[in-house]
């Protein structure tokens, strides 16, 4: 049975605020910024898809590709 | 191999006529107003000069537009689009009242995507025209970036309403605000 202690959990809420800040630091770039970075991303995003693929291929090998992707 | 070059491709595509008039749409489009999200799809709104006696009224074939890719060397199709210097490009003729008024509006902007390789113009739909799609074609992802032209102020509310109220969304546009539990800023507008 669970006594009477209170778990403390910290404060994050600068956290939030610095990332909710960076969203909008983001969001504020040029387009061309913006194509820019997603590109970047997927390069380095590459990696993980293609990991992602093998382990849904080795599922069901033959499968059709799920469409979503 | 970029965007800038999968841009200059569609240009010379409308310089050599194989397509009237593009404009990037989808969520490459949406990275002009939004914070941007990951894709693989670069989804072009596109027209076409009518050609009468080709093919049926009210069919459009893409066939020329695959064979003008074929023969610039790009073959691959990714999902369904045909890749195009690293992105794959996925034409989407013009549907509907709404995709044509979006076409016609689309904003001219030129971008520097690499200062090394300098820049490209393009068009790409206006942010009202962009939310409208989305909420027509309302899948999860299109319902999150609805969002996003909300909470980042990015769309000018009253130019969506109008939007919206002229091609039959509006009650879409009440479901959407109804599921997503966010005052209707329509119904906002015209009741101050």
């Amino acid at each position: 049975m669970k006594q009477g202690t209170t778990t403390i959990y910290p404060d994050v809420s600068d956290i939030l605020a610095r990332k909710a800040e960076g969203r909008r630091e983001i969001a504020a770039r040029s387009f061309g910024e913006k194509i820019a970075m997603v590109e970047r991303l997927r390069e380095r995003l590459a990696p993980f898809k293609r990991a992602r693929e093998q382990r849904r291929e080795a599922k069901s090998p033959g499968a059709a590709p799920d469409p979503r992707r | 191999m970029g965007m800038k070059q999968t841009l200059d491709v569609l240009n010379r595509m409308e310089t050599d006529r194989i397509i009237r008039r593009y404009a990037i749409g989808g969520a490459v489009g949406a990275y002009n107003y939004i914070e941007p999200a990951v894709t693989e799809d670069l989804d072009i709104l596109v027209s076409f000069d009518s050609n009468p006696g080709q093919i049926p009224p009210g069919l459009i074939s893409l066939s020329p537009v695959y064979d003008y890719l074929r023969g610039e060397g790009y073959t691959e199709f990714r999902k369904e689009g045909l890749v195009v210097e690293g992105w794959a490009v996925q034409f989407l003729p013009v549907a509907s009242d709404l995709d044509a008024e979006a076409l016609a509006q689309a904003e001219e902007v030129e971008i520097r995507i690499d200062p090394t390789v300098g820049s490209v113009r393009t068009r790409v739909l206006r942010a009202e025209h962009l939310v409208a799609t989305a909420l027509r074609v309302n899948r999860p992802r299109d319902r999150i970036r609805i969002m996003q032209f909300l909470d980042e102020q990015a769309v000018d509310t009253d130019a969506l309403c109008d939007v919206l109220a002229r091609h039959g969304l509006k009650d879409a546009w009440k479901a959407f605000c109804a599921r997503t539990g966010i005052a209707d800023p329509c119904e906002v507008a015209s009741n101050p």
